[in-house]
């Protein structure tokens, strides 16, 4: 068993919910807020996607690098690639840094990659980055990044990228949200009641319909994930169950349905237009020439075979 | 113009009438027969491009948008020279398959495509179009489909209206045989690969075309925008859409898509700030885009997603500039999702603008409330109907949810639960 399938084979539920938000690919985004901060769920994905043997890179930005590795064992540690822009922010120090570009400089660099190891890229944080750079250009280097592996053919090589982005709902507009939020594939809004978290997870796979879910959970202090059953609400059903339902049919001046021998009766009735088969055997027949042309008239009961014209008795 | 050409073929037929009065002694007028094209030209042939008919309203020139019911419901077609503007669903669920429908049909056609996107290399927007069903596989698809969802009691044979057994059941689709104009698709197939390779076509990605490092002044049109329309002025200009190199080959209709035309993706930060710089970016691009169609032989589709939009006058501004505009809103994730009113459809469709081309009045459908259904194999746009008001019992408050929701509804179907009393007779 490699080490990713022993990872993968933990203990029930625990793994779910971190794999399908992995599993998925593209952008997910944890949208925070002061109340439920995302930063532990960060770290949860990041430690699962080290576990299983992907290449994972960190832009830091927001926190010091000391206080993003503070919680995860040494040999996590060792397998995260960290990019520290916390510190130096604007490269005042002018030191020889991996990615002279500044985090959108890094971000574009992870585009040229041809490994097929699959990479996580977690931005700490989405918002910081948000705030210093264009929106359009932020998105289009979210969506450049991400993509990478969706083209059919021959970049098939490329493993799969997932990119985890931790945005403070409360910072932004509606607009830079929505925009970003129509980008993402997943999309994990942190919430909850008194003392329990939850999250909503909104799933976009291209050109299917959205799926949510309402998971609750906590996070303890090695980083990994516990599942909760916690409250679920539940979407209110629309009919009001107190007023029960009228059946309309009930009491009726009328009958709506048949009896078997009124079925009978009808069924064996002879419609006046009926497609008798004398009718079918004319039509049948094959006709002298295409000029001619014949009326088929069957008698009714109350016709009146006279060839007067009842005109005839009006003076005029 | 069709008239004249019917002048000329009329009074050449006459000649031939009279010389084989004698051949039959019941009548002396013989239906001309059909001549071999090309041979004992005598009078003006109309030229006609594949795949447009002239409107029975005005005679403007239509192409088909690849769905004959949404064909129907703008007068016959999308008019030669003229942009469809598609408002997407909040998850772009079903704006990308009226893009797609309109492609196919210009495959079908045998008419140019040029495809543009800034999210979606455009090659994998073409392997993934709805295959056509042609003719007599197409009379049997619809026939499964349909029995599908009837209940068994409709398969028994008329007996009153037996001559109508032979008709197609449903109300507004249903496949016209050796129809030229408008063909059905199967969603759940792909076209064939060599009906792609056949076609002409030109894509236009974004992240290939422009380097990132632009820098944009302001009050101009964003880099990714000025790119596109020298794109297509090139097409036209080259391929001879607006007349120019009259000495090439036969004339074809321009099909161009534009996918998510307003997203942060093209550089336009419309949907992220409500006062950016560029807010006059789009508009501008698409006064230029019209001055181009209008004098080329091209027809347009361009899906934008609105909803995204913040500042909403530029949306009022969109939509004029456009000619037709569409928009859809599907119910997934609203509380419509539940309302038994709509649990037969996807989602409603909005017909927001039709234009007035040379005319004085639009050729507007009297039917406004339009819902559409996504089947495993077509998109069906049928006129939503609300259920009978059977019972005076029902809970006072599911009443008025039905009110509230049926007041957006049109005066057609809505007169009756409309507003917020109700009488009850």
């Amino acid at each position: 068993m490699t080490p990713s399938e022993g990872a993968r084979a933990g203990t029930g539920r625990e793994l779910e919910m971190l794999d399908s938000l992995l599993a998925l690919g593209g952008l997910v985004l944890l949208r925070d807020s002061v109340e439920w901060e995302g930063r532990s769920l960060l770290k949860a994905l990041v430690k699962k996607s080290a576990l299983c043997g992907e290449q994972v890179h960190i832009l830091g930005c927001e926190v010091s690098e000391e206080e993003f590795r503070e919680g995860f064992d040494s040999d996590i540690n060792n397998r995260l690639v960290y990019h520290d822009f916390f510190r130096d922010p604007l490269n005042w120090s002018k030191t020889e840094e991996a990615f002279p570009g500044g985090p959108l400089g890094a971000l574009r660099a992870m585009c040229k990659r041809t490994d097929p190891v699959p990479v996580t890229i977690a931005l700490d944080s989405l918002s910081w980055l948000l705030l210093r750079l264009p929106c359009t250009t932020l998105c289009q280097a979210l969506h450049a990044v991400s993509h990478q592996d969706s083209c059919p053919g021959d970049s098939s090589s490329v493993g799969k990228v997932s990119v985890l982005g931790l945005l403070h709902e409360e910072l932004h507009g509606p607009g830079p949200v929505g925009a970003l939020s129509s980008l993402a594939q997943t999309e994990v809004t942190l919430g909850g009641t008194t003392g329990q978290a939850s999250a909503h997870i909104l799933c976009r796979r291209p050109r299917q319909r959205p799926t949510d879910q309402t998971q609750w959970f906590s996070i303890l202090p090695d980083f990994s994930l516990d599942l909760q059953e916690g409250l679920s609400v539940e979407s209110q059903p629309y009919s009001d169950p107190h007023i029960p339902p009228v059946d309309p049919t009930t009491h009726l001046t009328f009958n709506l349905h048949l009896s078997k021998k009124e079925r009978e009766a009808r069924d064996s009735l002879i419609l006046p237009f009926q497609f008798s088969s004398e009718k079918q055997q004319a039509l049948l027949r094959p006709r002298p020439g295409q000029a001619t042309s014949h009326i088929f008239y069957e008698p009714d009961a109350y016709d009146d075979l006279d060839q007067e014209d009842p005109d005839d008795d009006l003076d005029i | 113009m069709a008239a004249a050409a019917t002048c000329g073929s009329v009074a050449a037929s006459t000649g031939s009438a009279v010389a084989t009065a004698s051949k039959n002694n019941v009548t002396s007028f013989q239906r001309r027969g059909r001549r071999a094209s090309g041979t004992n030209d005598s009078g003006p042939r109309l030229v006609s491009i594949t795949g447009t008919r002239p409107s029975v309203r005005n005679g403007q020139l239509l192409v088909s948008t690849g769905l004959p019911a949404l064909d129907q419901l703008l007068g016959g077609g999308l008019a030669v020279g003229t942009v469809l503007l598609i408002e997407e669903d909040k998850y772009n669920i079903y704006s990308p398959l009226l893009f797609k429908y309109f492609l196919a049909e210009g495959i079908v056609n045998g008419h140019t495509l040029l495809v543009a996107s800034a999210k979606e290399d455009p090659a994998n927007i073409l392997q993934e179009l709805p295959a056509p069903l042609l003719d007599d596989k197409c009379k049997k698809e619809f026939d499964e489909d349909v029995y599908n969802h009837k209940t068994p009691e409709s398969n028994i044979k008329m007996k009153i209206a037996w001559r109508y057994q032979l008709l197609p059941k449903m109300e507004q689709i249903g496949p016209v045989s050796s129809s030229r104009f408008g063909h059905y698709y199967d969603a759940s197939k792909r076209m064939p690969q060599e009906l792609i390779e056949a076609s002409n076509w030109h894509g236009f990605f974004l992240p290939e075309k422009i380097s990132s490092t632009l820098k944009v002044e302001p009050c101009s049109l964003t880099p990714g925008y000025t790119k596109l329309l020298q794109f297509i002025q090139n097409i036209i200009y080259e391929e001879g859409f607006d007349g120019s190199n009259p000495q090439k080959k036969q004339r074809n209709i321009l099909r161009i898509g534009i996918q998510n035309l307003g997203s942060p993706l093209w550089g336009d930060d419309i949907c992220c700030a409500e006062n950016g710089g560029n807010s006059h970016s789009l508009t501008k691009f698409l006064y230029v885009l019209r001055g181009l169609l209008r004098t080329s032989l091209s027809a347009c589709i361009i899906t934008m997603p609105t909803h995204l939009i913040q500042n909403k006058a530029i949306i009022a501004r969109v939509t004029t500039l456009s000619d037709i505009v569409v928009g859809l809103e599907s119910f997934i994730g609203s509380e419509r999702e539940t309302n038994p009113l709509y649990k037969d459809y996807h989602g409603l469709i909005h017909i927001r603008q039709i234009p007035r081309l040379n005319n004085l009045i639009c050729d507007e459908s009297d039917v406004k409330d339009l819902a559409f259904k996504l089947k495993r194999k077509l998109f069906t746009i049928e006129r939503l109907h609300l259920p009978p008001d059977l019972s005076d019992t029902v809970s006072r408050s599911s009443k008025m949810d039905l009110a509230e929701s049926a007041k957006r509804l049109g005066p057609g179907c809505g007169m009756m639960a409309g507003g917020k009393k109700h009488l009850d007779f």
